[in-house]
């Protein structure tokens, strides 16, 4: 996606960019008076978004972590991430 | 082009892939270690997979960046040479070198523009402009900050301006999603629908 570009960057390019990024926003953020929307705003959502997501990673990558630990037992999930990533 | 099938399949791949090492690298692992392994796996299936999201080998700068992150660790060295192969590793480690160099001339560049006076006599101009228009004025200084706090969250972003940084912030948003919910299928014991 990215590109080294010799030219001058349009407006097009920045508000295809922006409008993008808002896409990818949870709803939530976007809510509010239409055009009230400003670059600073759109870059605070975005940062909180990415804190949040870091947040969900951190939590998923523990509970991963904790059941791989529960593999060489004989529960229903050891099965199944034995399954998964075919240890055994 | 961005291909999101291609790549949540390549991602689900690598990561079961890095995982199945972390496991055994893990086996005699205390909880601490486990959970790097594990945060390591994750984030280097992403960053793979992310070269394989297009239709043609695709390169971003924040999945170089968390890769290198990684690299730069003496102690991750063993589980990511059996993750990415000694070549992969090597391309890693040689660019966290030079990330690190990079980083030590920025601060030296600006430590000297501050010293020399310089940076005040930038800062006491604008000011004197912006006298005449405040608000444009905080307007631009927010979203200088903001800018600033989105480098520091996206991989790579301290090195990255204006545009660059938006279609990175992009991109990483996406494959983060990707992440969560690859690794949520995964926590749940199940296989995600790829289709």
């Amino acid at each position: 996606m990215s590109g080294h570009r010799a030219g001058r960057i349009t407006d097009d390019e920045i508000s295809e960019l922006i409008s993008k990024l808002q896409s990818l926003l949870p709803e939530s953020s976007r809510r509010g008076a239409a055009g009230r929307s400003s670059a600073s705003k759109l870059l605070q959502e975005t940062c909180r978004y990415i804190r949040s997501l870091h947040r969900e990673v951190d939590d998923l990558n523990n509970r991963l972590s904790e059941l791989m630990a529960t593999m060489d037992g004989d529960s229903p999930q050891a099965d199944v991430i034995r399954n998964l990533l075919r240890l055994l | 082009m961005y291909a999101p099938r291609k790549f949540k399949k390549a991602f689900m791949a690598q990561l079961l892939v890095s995982l199945r090492a972390a496991g055994q690298a893990s086996k005699s692992m205390g909880l601490r270690e486990r959970r790097d392994a594990v945060r390591l796996s994750s984030d280097v299936a992403m960053a793979l997979a992310s070269a394989r999201a297009g239709e043609a080998p695709r390169s971003t700068a924040w999945a170089r960046a968390l890769v290198a992150r990684h690299a730069a660790e003496r102690r991750n060295e063993a589980l990511m040479r059996r993750i990415m192969g000694g070549a992969g590793y090597e391309m890693a480690a040689a660019a966290a070198r030079s990330r690190k160099e990079a980083r030590s001339r920025r601060i030296v560049r600006r430590s000297r523009r501050v010293c020399s006076g310089a940076e005040r006599k930038r800062r006491s101009s604008l000011t004197a402009a912006s006298g005449r228009c405040s608000a444009m004025a905080a307007a631009r200084r927010m979203v200088k900050a903001r800018l600033q706090v989105l480098r520091s969250l996206v991989p790579g972003g301290e090195a990255l301006r204006g545009l660059s940084l938006l279609s990175e912030t992009l991109d990483y948003v996406v494959c983060l999603k990707t992440q969560v919910e690859l690794m949520q299928c995964l926590c749940k014991g199940s296989r995600p629908k790829l289709g």
